[in-house]
């Protein structure tokens, strides 16, 4: 599925032609050039402002200052500043107040203080307008050296499948094998994929706390055919497995003793045993011992279905379905080899030891591992 | 030939771009300082001839300071006031004086005005001028003096 993704190369000069970028980068230069006149000016404003906020200061210092009076733009009349302790300020919008020094120099203060902000924007505004620069001036360059830019989609599926168990079932050991091809391949897929199937991740844990709840049983199965699948590392131990999955849901012994007799059947039970869960899972245990040839013929087929979905199944169990159940079984002796190999076996290992022993043990535990299964599964994927 | 007649419509092109509109605006600006000027000093003569009127000894009034922050003013004596004459240099005059010179320095600007409003429309004939010649070029050989005087 992957593999058939589309890499697209295309030349960065056929996206942004040198001499555009260039054109781009020089307007990118001319704003710069108005942002740093502006800034002249405003530090200008900055500078008057500090001078007046001396005079204002210094001005009631005396009664009265001597000056030329402006009459008009051209003319002067000598006279006299008189009420040194008093300033109309203009507050904006044509309204002014009358103020004292002090307060006129707390209002010139602020009024600095805004500049200066501005000033401080202003300058922040350049920063970026110079990387801006930078990188267009970097782009003509990159263009007119031929740069190459190489996409290759990632097959949406994948993330689809997550959401849907069907599409699960097909894409999850599809997803396993090319996604350690590709992750070797490129760390940008590989961090794409792992988002995406954080996010899937997410979705299956709340599909299957609500699901779980319903239907632990089920969910426990699987569960444990991977714990023990690790543990043996073989498919005939995950046939074991699966003797000891029945006695969590109904007897424990009568479970550890068809778990017994299955070791010694391993080579046997190999096929029978996918359609001996599949009866187990409906709650038939004691067929699996009795019928299990008769079994094998009847269920063969049904197996061979199921088996393309083994990758799907745990997901399928979350999910928690009759249907499901049945698929999951048969399913998971494969499921397991691929896990056994992805290394989920490092996850599941310390449950291994409990669930031969203590078939009620793996029940309870099962609710914590599958919250940690599905995870453990994408994440071997991944490695 | 015709490689010759590009070449003379480029030049008269440039000509008009580089060098008449510069003018033009250049001009253009001037006057609009001359016209200021002559604002400012209408003004000043209207406010000497109202103090005149109102026969004003003293007066109040409001100093920006700068960033339209004001100060009161006074002005104990108003018979004595000093005008702008150019380059710095103020004189102080008594208001007949200073309506006097008003009234030449008024004449002088308005003789600027008269005449950047001169070099103005000189400045648009030119641009006008050189327009219709690159058109000549342009036109006349495919139809000859015909069409000349409709232009």
């Amino acid at each position: 599925m992957e593999e058939g993704a589309s890499g697209t190369v295309t030349s960065l000069a056929s996206m942004f032609p040198a001499d555009e970028a260039q054109k781009a980068a020089r307007r990118v230069q001319d704003t710069i050039a108005e942002k740093h006149r502006e800034l002249g000016r405003v530090r200008g404003f900055i500078a008057d402002n500090a001078g007046l906020v001396n005079l204002v200061q210094k001005l009631p210092e005396e009664l009265h200052h001597d000056v030329m009076v402006p009459f008009g733009k051209a003319a002067f009349f000598p006279g006299r500043l008189i009420h040194t302790n008093e300033f109309m300020v203009l507050l904006g919008e044509g309204y002014y107040a009358e103020r004292t020094s002090k307060q006129t120099v707390e209002i010139l203060r602020r009024r600095g203080k805004a500049l200066e902000t501005h000033v401080d924007s202003l300058k922040s505004m350049i920063e970026d307008l110079k990387t801006e620069a930078l990188f267009f001036d970097r782009t003509a360059s990159e263009a007119a050296e031929g740069l190459v830019e190489i996409t290759e989609e990632l097959s949406g599926e994948e993330s689809d499948e997550g959401a849907s168990e069907l599409g699960q079932k097909t894409g999850a050991p599809s997803i396993s094998v090319e996604d350690n091809g590709k992750v070797l391949n490129e760390d940008e897929e590989y961090d794409r994929l792992m988002s995406k199937l954080d996010e899937l991740e997410k979705e299956e844990l709340a599909a299957e706390a609500a699901d779980n709840i319903e239907e632990e049983t089920n969910e426990v199965d699987p569960d444990v055919v991977s714990d023990q699948s690790s543990f043996d590392h073989n498919l005939k131990d995950m046939e074991g497995s699966h003797s000891c999955i029945p006695p969590t849901h109904s007897e424990g012994q009568a479970s550890n003793e068809e778990f017994l007799r299955r070791k010694q059947q391993q080579p046997a039970l190999l096929q029978k045993f996918n359609p001996d869960d599949l009866t187990i899972a409906s709650s038939h245990k004691d067929k699996t011992p009795l019928g299990k040839d008769p079994s094998q013929n009847l269920k063969d087929p049904n197996v061979a279905d199921k088996s393309l979905k083994l990758p799907a199944s745990e997901e399928n169990d979350h999910a928690g379905s009759s249907n499901n159940e049945v698929s999951i079984q048969p399913s998971k002796p494969k499921v397991d080899s691929l896990r056994a190999f992805t290394g989920s076996i490092i996850e599941r290992s310390p449950n291994l030891p409990i669930n031969p022993g203590e078939p009620s043990a793996t029940s309870s535990q099962v609710p914590g591992s599958q919250s940690s299964k599905p995870l453990s599964r994408f994440r071997m994927q991944r490695k | 030939m015709d490689n010759y007649r590009q070449e003379k419509v480029h030049k008269f092109e440039e000509f008009v771009d580089r060098r008449l509109k510069p003018d033009l605006v250049h001009a253009i600006s001037e006057r609009d300082k001359v016209f200021e000027q002559q604002k400012t000093f209408s003004d000043l003569r209207k406010n000497i001839e109202n103090l005149q009127k109102n026969s004003v000894t003293s007066l109040r009034t409001l100093v920006n300071l700068g960033s339209e922050v004001y100060m009161q003013a006074e002005v104990p004596d108003t018979q004595r006031i000093f005008v702008d004459v150019g380059l710095g240099f103020h004189v102080e005059f008594t208001w007949s004086e200073a309506l006097n010179y008003i009234s030449l320095r008024e004449e002088k600007l308005a003789r600027q005005i008269e005449e950047y409003t001169h070099q103005i429309a000189s400045i648009k004939a030119q641009i006008k001028m050189v327009c219709e010649g690159i058109r000549e070029l342009l036109q006349l050989p495919a139809e000859v003096t015909p069409q000349e005087p409709i232009f």
